[in-house]
């Protein structure tokens, strides 16, 4: 007749068993001993329709936990088992983690055209429309659309290559400002960068081919005070929060008045570029009505710029195209 | 220009130090680009003078905005001489037959002269201004003209050939040995003053040496002119002569102060070198120069600068810079002196009450207009797209100058047609390498990998996008262009790989042009078997959009790569891409993945290596239509026991319907349609 006793001496070898089983193999046959078809546990389930009909229930209910019990101990020592394996098993696939890693050749833009794509992002954020001209331009639109006419000393300044007596490489992307005016109503914002060039030699700090910025504003109460924010604005934008920037009185044929932008940096002012109201014989030439608008206008060279931002000594360097340099930015 | 400080105070005083002087100029607008200090409180500046201001290439303009600056008027200096009984028509005569290159021309005339040298005070302060003092009388001249911005020129009367002064065009081939000892030969484009015979000077730019004063000079005659700007700029550019005069007369000198500067010549040549001075002016004008009078509206000045100005501060300023000001009604009336020739309207007086309010004072104000919303050019932004993927394949952007020559095209072994031997040539350049524009993209990347290789950087992978120019009957066409070039490793750390699978090869080159294509969604590019003088006539292609070749593709000419000593294996390719563009879809459109399984069968046959794997795709996506749904090639084998000039293929496929389960049947049936069209339409023979 099987007592509680016996169960409870039953439960407790098989878990001792259980504990000493030392591998997935030894603890199957515990398994199999205790709990499989035949076990020990399964015979005394066996016995207990015989009991009285008293003891049945509280039997089989021991029983039933005990056996529940054993489940979960195996289950435990299963997982405890199989990770000591593993353990083992994945120390004889170690691989040196100090040796180079398979690395792929990352691209990367140009220099001058991040720095270009920085600045149009700026002025995105500030709602100015991004567009491009030509490079290859007329007079009409290059020079005398921007109160440039023939002659002017200002030509000087600008030394163009021509292709014929009219059409030559524009020489900056003012002339852009005067293309994209025609036929608009104000207020206008926008921006156009771009390659400009200029009759030189190429040497450190000049080559005939070169990156500016321009951009312009239109609209009834456009002021040089605007002009002011916009730029200092988009200068802090560029260069840092605290920086400190200067206008200085300039001359250009198409602004009126105008001014040239500093900006300090690396302990010395640096000029970014030209500004000012747009004169209004060049509102005149596309159309719109200087007594009703107002409009400032800049120019920014991107090329010194990015010289002194950077550091590089020569300009040429930016279009060595050396992977050493290139691959710095 | 030179500006000796010592010498700004005989007409202003300056309340400035050295260094403050130089922060109160350039807030004028006067650029310092250079200072000389000269003991403790004087100083040469070197100063940028803007084109359209001709009135400050003097001291005495330099002095009127520094009294402005300081709310004082500047000291004139005197002109005052005796006169003599004599008149100077009675000597010279002058005639000008240009009268709209020449606004004006007077003379005035000195006798019994000493010429010898300068006293020290004159000579101190031209070569303070870098002006090299030749003897007292030219000395004046020159003085004259630093401190009122009049050139003048001095000749030996007795040397003047019938006592004329002829302002005409230059004879053709008329002879003429400038001060500057060069001997040119003029022609009917170039203004002179001549003697009753010959050319004595170029008008306003240059004098010449037959009639210059010489020690043994003792008859003066003075020319003071004004000349017409635009004039003295060609010719001083077309001569190649750049002077002190020609400088101040193509940005502008005042016609009506020429009498006043002539008359403190006079005076100062008197006071250095003696002699009487004769009465009277020869002075011919054509027309005065009418007084420019402008109504500034008050309201103009906050319009244009965005913040208030004293209407008192403003009518100051103007007249402390010489101008004429009365206020009335909230308007400005201003008379414009005849020096300030760059004033027209009233926003040139703007800036002035601007510049003299101090740019700095202008408050930064964001602007209150209606709120834009940013944006991109279609254009810039599918140029933005192309450049990120080529980036995100590994490629690096260079930039390349498109100033080119003949010489860079020859690298390419063009046949004598080739299109990119049409290149548009520039009229005027400027250095050997630089006389035509680019129509290829080509040479700049072969160059950027020969510099990169002389440096032994072989792992080159890059490309350019740029504009190439063709003739067209404007001049030139411009047209967005893709340059790639690629050779070398494509990876870092590659140890223990075999080196030809991380080596660039025509295949790497064409798969990122098939990353750009599908990126781009550009449908229906297909690769094609092509020649190009550049590339290897076995592994050169054409990319091919709806039947129009728009690029070629391949690994350089091995001659090329060796001559230009380039890593045996270089990949180039060039793509118009304008017309890829045109093709693009730059906007993503959500298909939704599918919700039935695929089924995947691979097919393996052998097939005659001269047929192009792309002809044996296409047959199999005709005959899997509809249900095939990729076609991927995983081997290719040519050893035995595959027969001699024929290659096995094998194919994963996959199918898949949008609306159900593939059933086996229906698998079978296309493999099967499949299978007869390889055997049928390309002599393939399928293997089990």
């Amino acid at each position: 007749m099987i007592t509680v006793h016996d169960i409870d001496r039953l439960g407790a070898e098989a878990e001792q068993a259980i504990r000493a089983a030392g591998d997935p193999k030894a603890l199957e046959e515990v398994r199999r001993l205790y709990l499989g078809r035949k076990g020990k546990l399964p015979e005394l389930f066996r016995q207990v329709p015989s009991l009285a009909p008293v003891e049945r229930a509280r039997v089989g209910d021991q029983l039933n936990q005990i056996r529940s019990r054993l489940e979960g101990a195996i289950e435990t020592r299963a997982a405890e088992l199989s990770e000591t394996t593993s353990t083992t098993a994945l120390a004889a696939e170690a691989i040196d983690v100090t040796l180079p890693g398979r690395r792929r050749l990352l691209g990367r833009e140009h220099v001058l055209t991040r720095t270009l794509q920085e600045v149009e992002r700026i002025f995105h954020g500030m709602g100015f429309e991004i567009v491009e001209g030509p490079e290859i331009e007329t007079e009409e639109f290059n020079f005398e659309r921007l109160n440039i006419p023939r002659d002017h000393p200002a030509r000087d300044a600008q030394d163009s290559f021509y292709i014929t007596d009219e059409v030559l490489l524009r020489t900056q992307t003012t002339a852009v400002d005067a293309r994209v005016m025609i036929g608009r109503t104000p207020p206008m914002r926008i921006l156009t960068t771009g390659r400009c060039y200029r009759r030189d030699a190429p040497d450190w700090k000049r080559m005939p081919v070169f990156h500016q910025v321009d951009g312009f504003m239109v609209g009834e109460h456009i002021t040089l005070a605007n002009l002011k924010g916009v730029l200092v604005s988009f200068a802090r934008q560029l260069f840092g929060p605290e920086t400190k920037t200067k206008f200085v009185p300039g001359y250009f044929p198409f602004t009126e008045p105008s001014a040239e932008l500093y900006v300090y940096f690396n302990n010395q002012w640096m000029e970014l570029g030209g500004s000012g109201m747009f004169h209004p014989r060049v509102l005149e030439y596309a159309g719109i009505d200087p007594q009703r608008y107002t409009a400032f206008a800049f120019g920014l060279g991107i090329d010194r710029q990015v010289m002194v931002r950077y550091g590089i000594p020569d300009i040429r360097m930016l279009w060595d195209n050396d992977l050493r340099v290139l691959e710095q930015f | 220009m030179k500006v000796l400080v010592s010498w700004l105070r005989e007409y202003v005083d300056i309340p400035f130090k050295v260094d403050e002087l130089e922060e109160r100029l350039s807030m004028l607008g006067l650029g310092v680009e250079g200072i000389e200090r000269i003991g403790s409180d004087d100083a040469v500046f070197d100063l940028e003078i803007a084109a359209n201001r001709g009135d400050l290439m003097s001291h005495l303009g330099v002095a009127r905005e520094l009294a402005a600056a300081t709310r004082s008027t500047v000291r004139l200096p005197s002109g005052d001489v005796a006169r003599d009984r004599q008149t100077v028509s009675e000597f010279v005569h002058v005639e000008v037959r240009e009268p709209d290159l020449c606004p004006r021309f007077t003379a005035t005339m000195l006798v019994d002269v000493r010429v010898g040298s300068s006293p020290e005070w004159l000579t101190r302060r031209l070569e303070a201004c870098d002006v090299r003092s030749i003897n007292n009388i030219v000395d004046v001249t020159n003085y004259v003209m630093l401190e009122m911005g009049q050139p003048m020129h001095a000749f030996d009367f007795d040397r003047v050939r019938g006592g004329r002064l002829v302002v005409r065009p230059a004879r053709s081939k008329e002879v003429l040995t400038t001060l500057d000892g060069v001997q040119r030969t003029l022609d009917p484009q170039t203004l002179v003053v001549a003697d009753a015979e010959q050319a004595a000077g170029i008008a306003g730019i240059i004098g010449a040496a037959p009639s210059e004063i010489t020690a043994s000079t003792r008859r003066v005659l003075l020319e003071a002119a004004v000349w017409h700007p635009p004039m003295i700029r060609r010719t001083s550019k077309r001569l190649g002569v750049r002077t002190e005069s020609s400088a101040r007369f193509e940005r502008g000198v005042d016609q009506a102060s020429v009498p006043s500067a002539s008359a403190r010549a006079v005076a100062l040549m008197q006071q250095v070198g003696g002699g009487r001075a004769l009465d009277g002016l020869i002075d011919v004008q054509a027309r005065r120069v009418p007084q420019k009078q402008i109504a500034l509206n008050w309201s103009t000045v906050p319009r244009v600068l965005g913040t208030d100005v004293s209407l008192n501060e403003g009518v100051a300023t103007l007249r402390s810079l010489g101008f004429q000001a009365e206020a009335s009604d909230g308007t400005v009336r201003v008379v414009v002196p005849s020096y300030r020739r760059d004033v027209e309207r009233e926003e040139d007086l703007v800036e002035d009450i601007a510049r003299h309010h101090g740019y700095e004072r202008i408050p930064e104000e964001m602007p209150v207009e209606v709120t834009a919303q940013g944006s991109w050019a279609p254009s810039i932004d599918a140029e933005r797209a192309v450049r990120d993927v080529l980036i995100r394949t590994g490629l690096t952007e260079v930039l390349t100058v498109p100033l080119t020559n003949g010489a860079a095209l020859e690298m390419l072994r063009l046949p004598d047609k080739h299109p990119y031997r049409d290149a548009v040539p520039i009229r005027n350049p400027m250095v050997e390498d630089h006389v035509l524009l680019r129509t290829t993209l080509l040479p700049g990347l072969l160059h950027v990998a020969r510099s990169n290789a002389s440096h032994r950087l072989t792992d080159i992978q890059v490309f350019e996008i740029g504009r190439t120019f063709h003739p067209n009957r404007a001049g030139a066409r411009e047209q967005r262009s893709l340059g790639v070039l690629m050779t070398g490793a494509t990876l870092r750390g590659a140890w223990n790989l075999p080196p030809e699978s991380v080596r660039v090869t025509y295949y790497t080159l064409k798969g990122v042009l098939e990353s750009l294509l599908a990126e781009l969604r550009v449908p229906e590019a297909e690769f094609r078997s092509a020649q190009a003088s550049w590339l290897h006539p076995g592994r050169a292609a054409s990319l091919t959009l709806g039947g129009h070749a728009i690029g070629t593709l391949g690994e350089l000419h091995p001659d090329l790569s060796r001559a230009l000593d380039l890593p045996a294996i270089t990949c180039i390719a060039e793509v118009d891409l304008e017309a890829l563009l045109e093709h693009a879809v730059l906007q993503p459109r959500f298909v939704p993945p599918p919700r039935y399984p695929s089924m995947r069968r691979d097919i393996s046959f052998v097939v005659d290596a001269g047929v192009p794997v792309a002809e044996v795709e296409a047959a199999i996506r005709r005959a899997g239509r509809p249900l095939l749904e990729s076609v991927e090639l995983f081997d290719i084998y040519t050893a035995a026991p595959v027969p001699e000039g024929r290659r096995n293929l094998a194919y994963a496929l996959s199918f898949r319907s949008p609306d159900r389960t593939l059933t086996a049947e229906e698998i079978v049936e296309t493999m099967g349609a499949i299978t007869r069209a390889l055997e049928k339409g390309l002599g393939a023979k399928i293997r089990d």
